[in-house]
Formats: C-alpha cells, structure tokens, sequence
C-alpha cells in the first residue's frame, strides 16, 4: 500500500481525480488483453511531461517501480502491474501536438489513439501505416511500446519504421529526446529504435515524433476462396515470386470463415479450407496490371476469386477479416491469441504444426495470419472457469511457440514479450543474445525501476 | 612499443594473413595512426580469437572493410575483413541474403542484380564500402523516403563482441519484435558493440522499370522550387537530388548550372505519365536541357554519376556541414542559409536531397567548421530541423541551454558503450562526444 504522504503528493503533482488507491479503481487497471491480472499500489495520470518527471522522482525517493500503460489492449501482459508497482497510465496525455503534412510529421503525445490520429491525417490526405487491430482503442505510446504491426507491415513495416524521434523520461528521472523530425537525427546510437519495442522497460515515452506519409492514390481488394489452406499458402508463394509486394495478405481459416460468417454474414462459403485478403496500392495505372497478374496466380489454385468493384465491396470483405477475433466468441467465451512468425517459406509448415499441436492436445484453434509475413495469430478457444482446460491451452501455446522456433521464426511478430512470453526467451534468444538486452536495460535502468520483470528478468 | 603478439596473430590466422612492415600495411590504411599490424580474418573463430588475444595483450582494434581508419589506433590491430566476402546464402522465397561483413558493397549489388533483387542502400564509397561497413555506418540516403533508412534491411546478424563472445540474433522473418531490438541498435553503432562477421540482410523483389528525369536551372533556389511544387503535386520519385554547379560537373560531365536529379524506380505503367509530369514541372520552373532518361545505359551513368559525388563527400565528413529541415521549408532554409555562405550556387558544394528535407555543404578551404555548423544549426531549428546526428544533438542542446539533456544524452551512449566494451577495446577512433 501507499503511504499518505505518497498518496497526497501524487494528488499535488496531477490532481486529486488523478489518483486512484482505491480496490475498485485499482481492479479496472490490473488487467490486459491477457488472462493475466495485478494489482498495483496506485495508479496516477499525468498530463504533461513535467508531471510525468516529478512522478518518476518521487517514485526513486521512495522506491516505488512503475508500470506504463495505454489503453491495456496488448496481449502480452506488458501493462500488467506485479511486484509493488504503481501503473502510471498515459490515457490524458491526448494532444496531437502537429500535423505537418508537407515534412511528412506528426507530433503526438503518447496517450492519442491510434484511430483518432488517423482520422486527423485522412482529412489531410495522410495517414500513419501502422494499424494493429486494436487501433480504435489502443494509444500511439502503447504502439511505440509493444512495437505494433498490423495488416499492411507487408509493404509498409511495423510502428519502428515510422518512429522518427521521441521524448522520453529516463528512469532517473531525466528528459532526453531521441531523434527529431527526421531520419538523421539520431545522436550516434539509433536510441529511438531500442526504445521502440521496448515494452516501457527503459524509459517513459512522453511524445512521439511519427512519421506520415500520403494516402495512396490507388487501391485494389481482392478476395481469393480456397479448399485448403496449402492453397492459399502457394499463392502467397506465387504473388511474392511475380515481384509484387502487396499491402496486405490476409487469411482466415476455416473455423475463422465460420464464426465469422455467423457474425456478419458477409456471404463467405462456410466450406471454403480458407480466404485470402489481398490488397495492392500505388498509382492508379500501376493496378491493373498487379491485379491481372495475381488473378492469372490465383485463377490457376483457388476455389474463387474476386476483386471488389466498389467500397462497400471492399467494406464487406474487411468486415470478416476485422470481426475475427471477436468472433470466436461465439464457439467458446474465451481465446488466447498467439502471435508467432516464421519465416514465408516456412509457413505452410507452420499451418501443419498449428493443426498437430490442436490435435495433440484436443483443443479448438482457429488460424488468422498475415500470410505474406510469415504471421499467424493462432486462436485457442477454451473457458477460462475450467481451470483443467486452462492448463491444457497453456501447455498447447507452449507448444506453438516451440513449433515456430523448430521452423527458425520468432515467437513474437508484433505483440511483443511481456510476462506471456517471457518464458520462451531463452529459447529463442542464445545467452550472448541475452546478456546483450541485460545490458542495454542495465545501462538505461540500473536499479529495474521501469516495467520490471517484463520482456526479461534483469 | 606495441604488445600486439604477432606470433600468436600469425597462429591465428596464418602467416600471410598478418602484415607488419608498414609499407605493405599502408595500402589498408587510412589516416595518421600507426597500427602495429594488420591481420586478415578468414572467419568468425578467427576474429574471435583475435579480440579474446587483444583482450589479453589490452590492445585496440579497429575493423574496416577494405581499409581501417587508424584514428586512436597507435599499436593496435587493424582488422581488414576482405578475405570474409562470400555470399552465404541467397534466398528467393524468403527475400532475405546471409553475407558476410567484407563483401564490397558494390559486389553485393551486382549479385543480387543478377538474381532479380533489389537492395536498396546506397554504397558509402562507390569502389570500397563492404556490407559490413555499410550496416556500421548505417545511414539513410536519397531512396529512404520510398524505402526506409539502411537499417530497415536488417534482420539479423552474427557478431564478435568485444569480449571475444560470438552472438548471433535474428532470422528471416520480416516481423520480429521479440526481446529487444537490438538489431536495429547494432546498425550505426560503428563496430563499439562489436564486429559484425555475417549479416541477414533483407532484399526486395527488382524494380522492373527505371526512369530518371534531369534538368538544369541557372538559379539554385528555382531548381529547389519545383521540388515543392512536385510535393504539392503529390509526387514522392525515388530520388529527388539537387546538385550544385561545382558539384554537378562531377556527376555528369559538361554540365552548367544547377542539375536536378529526380529517379523513378517501379511505377511500371504509371512511371511514363510521372516522368512527362516531372519534365512539365522542370521545364515550367526555368529548367533548360530537361530531359527524360529511359535508356538503360544513361539512367545507370546517371545514378553512378550521382553516388561519386555522394561518395567524395563521404570521404570528408571533416569538410562538409549536413543538416535537415523539412523539405517543404527548404526554400527558406536555402535563402536564409546564403547569409551564411554567399551565393550557394558557386559554393564548393550543395547537395539537397529533397525528399528527405536534407542539405549537405561542402565547406570552402579555411572555414571553421563547428562555428558554421553552429550557426546552421540555429538556422534549421527555427526551421524545426537541426544538424544531423550526435553533433546536432550538441548543439541542440547548447541552443535550448539544456546542459542537463546533452550530459545525460552523452552519458547514456557511454554507458551503454561502456557495458558492451568495458575494457575500451573496439574502435578507438568513434567518439561519442561530438
């Protein structure tokens, strides 16, 4: 528990409603999109820079570590408070500071949403690439942090590549700003990119200096139906093989083809082994001839393959492919998400193994993957009351991720480590690896005052 | 006196793979340093034992691609790694090639022509930059608008650290936000958190049309100019470079004026009416000689034209001030910047990457390059832009009179240094404080 002197002066540093002690508010920011939950000693609000910097000060004088936190959306239990912790949650540091469309640069403070950002730019004829699903709730701080990707990393990257800068109050409590409003800008080491995926564990973000760029002025959408999901694997195999990198190549098996049928309706073949979503963007006489070459590819494999005539077309397709996790819901009330990489090739391999690993261990899973990356989001549908059937998934997400690093990927591809992964580390990462992260946090954070216990153990 | 043991270099690696007369060590150095030797690695073990031998004799190594910069290196180790040049792996379906760090930039480039691929940064130096060396210095360059900085084709690498540890990181996986990043950390680090000795570089499939379009203006602030009406048009090229006269007779011979330089790669079916736009554009902003370049041989003399001159100001970072502003406050920046050097268009050298909002001076014989850069710097902060890189930082500082921002700045790169090479082994001539 906090002491009352703390209480009182964390009152006087961001105000009194920005405090919460008490067990009700503290349960509402244990949680994350995990199953994982904590409670935190306290949870402060800080609105500006300043706040943030009296924050981490009084919290050294007395010792106390701190937990950064955005919307809680991730699925690594990153934001989850443990230890004797005090959440510092960046939810009212909202400005959106600058759009400068003409630089290509946003500024942002870190607590702006992601969709909100979007929307600013879009009237400008701008956006910011990277989308992860949650990006109507998530915070462009929380992005920064977990490093988030989304649909379109096959072309445009994850959030590192559109970082340009950022401010950020150092665990001792100083403020240093990394990079600028460009690429050059970084002083020697590249500290916006180690910052970037960080997870919180070595500095507080208090703005984000993010990088735009122009609305495409062309898109194409095209839906590809298959009987097997090895199918659908080739034609990612076959578009990358022609030298087009398309935005997008999204698939969704068959379990995911039918939940999400039940919530949309969006007239998907119940049948079908899997549904490929595939996008290209570019100049308007750059489509066609993209799109023809891909319709020629999946012509030759697919069950059926249309190209969206219209936005509401266009609209109909996304509709499933964004309801997909919600959807399951309706098999089972509750779904671990996995977010394990390989790399392309290996990606067919990977279907197989997420089919093995349900059949080892009797489980439900659902698959959505952004193909062209080699991602899949393996969904384990379980009820998280039957504590026996929670043992079993556990053991069957061990068993993903262990397939993913027999196939040289990675166990995260943009949900980042958190406390869920943080086990399977060493076996991804060699002990020189390891030791190379001990000492980039042991030089920002020597006393593990920053998201402790997170990412890895010091 | 040197402690470098050459017998037991020579064990290492063999006997010719160490040279220590220094006429023979000359041709692999570069500045005033005087190495005790020069030592070949063939492969990883090698460069292994090699750090764990200087660790125990306390001597300093500096590594290089074909040549090694001496600076700080008085009777220590020059590393050449030209012998680690192979091409381990090239893998279509995955997109991505395993290398190793000696391997010349422009050899890479060649091979992976051949094979239908694209890497996009620009070599260093034209002749001699190696992959490795290109991944040290990690920079961007005039394509990152369209295809992000040097870093953004790194996936993975294996590296010597100063300790004499082998690590190994990353895999062929375009996303991977496992652990920290400490891949990306590495790119720019310049051989202080180790030596790389294979890296997994990431390619993308060829562009299969190029075109480039290039005029000449009389005026420096007009050719600057259609690259904001080119902005506005929202037209992002691949490359939009200006040269200035005395720079732009070097890249392409007999030219007078001001040259721009704009390249479209890609943009199959679009690229015709884009080029006949940018002619339009040129020809309209007082451009003469404007002229679209489809044929092949032009378009690369064009582009090869352009690197030497990247690649000359390289070669003299004590000789040239680079800054950024946004490119849409480039106008301004060129103008006010004339009160600082004269006419920009006879100056020694103005390179504007104008995509990037990034200018670059070559600095007359005689000009006290921190006073300008200084200046410059306040010139391109009221612009919302700065100098570029670790001096920027400085003097960033200085001009919002925050002491306390560059110490903790500074103090955190040598820390982090610090933890990596505790005994001060790598690169002695990377300074961290500007």
């Amino acid at each position: 528990m906090l002491s009352q002197t703390v209480v009182n002066r964390l009152k006087e540093i961001v105000g009194e409603k920005n405090v919460v002690t008490d067990k009700v508010g503290l349960l509402t920011y244990g949680y994350d999109g995990t199953l994982l939950s904590g409670e935190a000693l306290g949870v402060v609000s800080p609105h500006t820079t300043e706040e943030v910097v009296e924050i981490v000060k009084l919290m050294n004088e007395h010792n106390i570590k701190l937990v950064p936190r955005g919307a809680g959306t991730n699925e690594s239990g990153g934001t989850i408070p443990t230890q004797d912790s005090v959440v510092i949650s960046f939810t009212k540091m909202t400005k959106i500071h600058e759009i400068d469309t003409e630089n290509f640069v946003a500024v942002v403070e870190p607590g702006v949403i992601n969709f909100d950002l979007q929307v600013e730019l879009e009237k400008q004829n701008c956006y910011f690439p990277p989308d992860p699903s949650s990006y109507k709730a998530s915070t462009i701080g929380g992005n920064v942090g977990e490093c988030s990707g989304g649909p379109k990393c096959f072309k445009y990257g994850v959030t590192r590549d559109y970082i340009l800068g950022l401010e950020v109050v150092l665990p001792n409590g100083k403020v240093i700003q990394t990079g600028g409003r460009n690429f050059q800008s970084e002083p020697a080491y590249d500290l916006t990119r180690i910052i970037v995926g960080a997870e919180g564990t070595l500095g507080l973000v208090t703005k984000v200096f993010v990088r735009i760029i122009p609305l495409p002025r062309a898109k194409k959408t095209m839906l590809a139906i298959y009987d097997k999901v090895e199918d659908a694997s080739q034609t990612v195999a076959d578009i990358v093989a022609a030298g087009i990198i398309p935005t997008t190549l999204e698939l969704m098996d068959n379990l995911l083809i039918n939940t999400t049928e039940d919530f949309s309706h969006a007239g998907l073949p119940r049948d079908a082994g899997a549904v490929l979503i595939i996008e290209v963007d570019g100049y308007p006489e750059d489509m066609d001839p993209q799109v023809k070459t891909i319709s020629e590819i999946c012509n030759k494999i697919a069950k059926e393959f249309k190209i969206a005539q219209s936005a509401a077309e266009v609209d109909q397709i996304w509709t499933s492919r964004r309801c997909a996790f919600g959807s399951v819901a309706r098999v089972r009330p509750s779904y671990g998400v996995n977010d394990i990489t390989v790399p392309r090739s290996n990606f067919p391999k990977a279907i197989q193994g997420v089919l093995k690993v349900a059949k080892e261990y009797g489980v439900t899973i659902g698959v959505v993957a952004h193909a062209g990356d080699g991602n899949l989001h393996p969904l384990v549908l379980f009820d998280q009351r039957n504590k026996e059937e929670v043992e079993t998934v556990h053991a069957a997400e061990k068993a993903l991720c262990m397939m993913a690093l027999d196939l040289d990927g990675t166990v995260s591809g943009e949900h980042g480590i958190g406390l869920v992964k943080k086990k399977y580390l060493d076996s991804e990462f060699t002990p020189a690896a390891m030791g190379a992260f001990r000492k980039i946090k042991r030089s920002f954070d020597p006393s593990n005052r920053f998201n402790p216990g997170k990412v890895f153990e010091l | 006196m040197s402690n470098v043991n050459i017998s037991k270099l020579k064990a290492i690696v063999g006997d010719n793979n160490v040279i220590d007369s220094p006429s023979e060590m000359a041709k692999y150095l570069k500045g005033q340093g005087k190495p005790a030797v020069v030592v070949l690695p063939g492969n990883t073990s090698e460069v292994s034992n090699i750090v764990k031998l200087a660790n125990e004799q306390n001597v300093k190594i500096a590594v290089g691609g074909a040549g090694v910069g001496t600076k700080g290196l008085s009777g220590g180790i020059a590393m050449v790694m030209s012998r680690m040049n192979r091409i381990l792996e090239m893998d279509h379906l995955n997109l991505v090639a395993y290398v190793e760090p000696g391997l010349l930039h422009k050899e890479f480039l060649l091979k992976v022509g051949e094979a239908g691929l694209n890497f996009p940064p620009e070599p260093y130096e034209v002749e001699t930059s190696s992959i490795g060396g290109c991944f040290s210095i990690g920079d961007s360059d005039s394509k990152s608008f369209e295809y992000g900085p040097t870093r953004t084709f790194l996936l993975g690498f294996e590296m010597v650290l100063p300790t004499g540890e082998i690590l190994e990181i990353g895999n062929k996986c375009i996303k991977n936000v496992s652990g920290l990043d400490f891949i990306h950390f590495a790119v720019g680090s310049q051989g202080t958190f180790g030596i790389f000795t294979k890296l997994l570089v990431k390619l993308l499939p060829a562009q299969e049309a190029k075109r480039a379009v290039i005029g000449t203006f009389t005026s420096i602030h007009k050719a600057n100019a259609t690259f904001n009406t080119l902005i506005k048009r929202n037209i992002q090229p691949t490359r939009m470079n200006l040269l200035n006269a005395s720079l732009a007779q070097n890249a392409i011979p007999g030219t007078e004026g001001q040259l721009v330089i704009i390249d479209l790669q890609g943009f199959k079916e679009s690229g015709k009416n884009i080029a006949n736009e940018i002619a339009a554009v040129l020809t309209l902003g007082g451009g003469t000689d404007v002229k679209i370049i489809e044929d092949e041989v032009e378009y690369d003399q064009v582009v090869n034209g352009w690197l030497k001159v990247r690649a000359d100001l390289n070669g003299k970072p004590e000789r040239t001030v680079e800054f950024l502003v946004g490119p849409a406050k480039m106008p301004q920046a060129l103008t006010q910047l004339e009160a600082l050097t004269g006419d920009l268009g006879t100056y020694p050298g103005v390179v504007v990457e104008g995509l990037l909002g990034y200018v670059c001076l070559a600095l007359p014989e005689g000009t006290d390059k921190l006073a300008l850069a200084a200046k410059v710097n306040r010139l391109a902060m009221s612009l919302g832009g700065n100098v570029k890189g670790l001096l920027g930082h400085k003097l960033k500082s200085e001009a919002y009179n925050d002491a306390e921002m560059w110490q903790q700045t500074v103090g955190l790169l040598q820390e982090l240094r610090q933890q990596f090479d505790p005994k001060g082994i790598l690169s002695p001539g990377v300074s961290l404080e500007a």
